[in-house]
Parts: structure tokens; C-alpha cells; sequence
């Protein structure tokens, strides 16, 4: 039903914004790792939201989806670390391109954003529990 | 007595359509491109609804139509070419939900309105 489909917007912004979550904790969690399946250094990891339309025709209502994890391509960090056993000749490791600082901003940009949703939910959850009560009295 | 209800059920109503596009802008405050939408309701004259003008001096009755017209800001976009502003939106929300609990209570009183009446001959 029409009515209800703002239920799925925030839903949609839900997932979303825990989706990203799940990919900067695992950013955060590889912040160190030097090896993985595909060899080399691990690569920070980011979500692309697109806009999902939701409802039938013109109701209005853009939902949010995860269109694709993407990899950062910026080059790795170059640590000097000679006692490391994938240093190279030089002594030079490459470390995950994962900014810890970075990480935590966008984290919190998630989690307001979560919470806004959230609230969203919380709002159309009250306004329709209202009208559901009608001629009740 | 109807045509008031029809009066609020279009309070209600718009208010409601309004709700989902606010809520689509909360959702996409992360989303790049993506550019604020709001909804904007022409006002119409419908002869069933507005009060009656027997002089030249009556203001006419404009109630608003269900049908809305989306708009789309695109001013002030950040870097990601998105111009949502959560707090902005936020009160638009609670705005908006406002107007929808006041029509349902103005609907609620009308309601009990009928129930009373209904209740006085017995």
C-alpha cells in the first residue's frame, strides 16, 4: 500500500548506512594487513549509494541502495621496516592505503545518518499509529 | 458536514506525501547527485468544497489538491553534488507530522462530533 512504502525508504537508508558500516570495519580491522587472497596490501574499501525508487509511479519516493563496493586505488603506505618479513630489499613495506582518521570520520557520518533514519521511521511509525486510531473514542 | 471531512482528509493527505519525500531526502543524505525534493500542492476550487460567496465581498474558501508536484532544489550543492541538509530536513519532518496529527485530531473531534449527535436521541 501506498502509505506504508515510506516504511521502505527509511529501511533502504538503514541497510545502506550498515552496509557502509560493515565496510569500514573492515577497513578499520585490515588497517595493518600486508597479505590477502588477492596478494599484496589490503585495499581501503568505500559503498556508492544511488537513489532506488520506491512505490509504484509517481509517489516521489527515493529510496537508497548500495550500487557496488568499490576499491581505493591511492597508492599504498610506504613504511620503513626492515624486520618485516614483507619488507623489499630497501627495508620498504607497503601498508594498507587505509587512513584511520578517515575511517573513524566517515563512521560517524554513518551513524548519524542511521540515526536519522531512525528517527524517520519513528516519526511515520507515530503518525500512522495515530490515524489508525481513529473514531476509536 | 461531509465536505469539510474531504477538507481535512486533503490536510491529511498531502501532509502525508509530503512525509515520504522528506523521508526520501533523509535517506539519500549520503547519496551523491542527489538533490532535494520537496513537494509543492496547487491550490483548487472545488465547487463541492468551498463555502459559498453570496457577495463581492467573500473571501473565497482554497483548499489544496491531493496531486502534488515534486520539485527539485539544486542550490548549494556540497563536493558530492548533493544538497541535503540534515538538520533542515529534520524540521521540515517534524513540521510536516505536526500538520498530520493536527488534521487527524481536527478529523478525531469530527468523528466524535457525529458519535454525540448520534448519542443524544437515545
Amino acid at each position: 500500500m501506498e502509505s506504508f512504502d515510506v516504511f521502505q525508504v527509511s529501511a533502504s537508508a538503514l541497510a545502506a548506512q550498515r552496509q557502509r558500516m560493515n565496510t569500514i570495519a573492515s577497513n578499520l580491522a585490515n588497517a595493518q594487513s600486508t597479505r590477502t587472497a588477492e596478494g599484496g596490501p589490503y585495499r581501503r574499501q568505500d559503498v556508492v549509494f544511488t537513489t532506488d525508487a520506491q512505490g509504484e509511479g509517481q509517489t516521489g519516493l527515493q529510496g537508497v541502495k548500495v550500487s557496488g563496493i568499490v576499491r581505493d586505488n591511492s597508492p599504498f603506505t610506504m613504511v620503513y621496516d626492515p624486520g618485516h618479513p614483507d619488507a623489499d630489499q630497501d627495508g620498504i613495506v607497503a601498508m594498507p592505503n587505509v587512513n584511520v582518521i578517515e575511517e573513524m570520520v566517515n563512521m560517524m557520518m554513518a551513524s548519524r545518518a542511521y540515526e536519522a533514519s531512525v528517527s524517520a521511521f519513528n516519526i511515520s511509525k507515530t503518525m500512522f499509529s495515530k490515524a489508525l486510531e481513529l473514531g476509536r473514542v | 458536514m461531509s465536505d469539510q471531512m474531504k477538507a481535512i482528509e486533503q490536510v491529511i493527505r498531502q501532509a502525508n506525501v509530503r512525509h515520504g519525500v522528506i523521508t526520501s531526502n533523509i535517506a539519500n543524505v549520503d547519496t551523491p547527485n542527489y538533490k532535494v525534493r520537496d513537494v509543492s500542492f496547487a491550490p483548487i476550487l472545488d465547487n463541492e468544497m468551498r463555502l459559498a460567496t453570496t457577495d463581492p465581498k467573500h473571501l473565497p474558501s482554497a483548499e489544496g489538491s491531493a496531486a502534488g508536484v515534486i520539485t527539485v532544489d539544486s542550490a548549494n550543492p556540497w563536493a558530492d553534488k548533493n544538497n541535503v541538509e540534515m538538520d533542515v530536513e529534520v524540521a521540515k519532518m517534524t513540521e510536516n507530522a505536526m500538520r498530520y496529527q493536527a488534521g487527524v485530531t481536527l478529523l478525531e473531534k469530527k468523528i466524535t462530533m457525529f458519535k454525540s449527535a448520534l448519542r443524544t436521541t437515545g
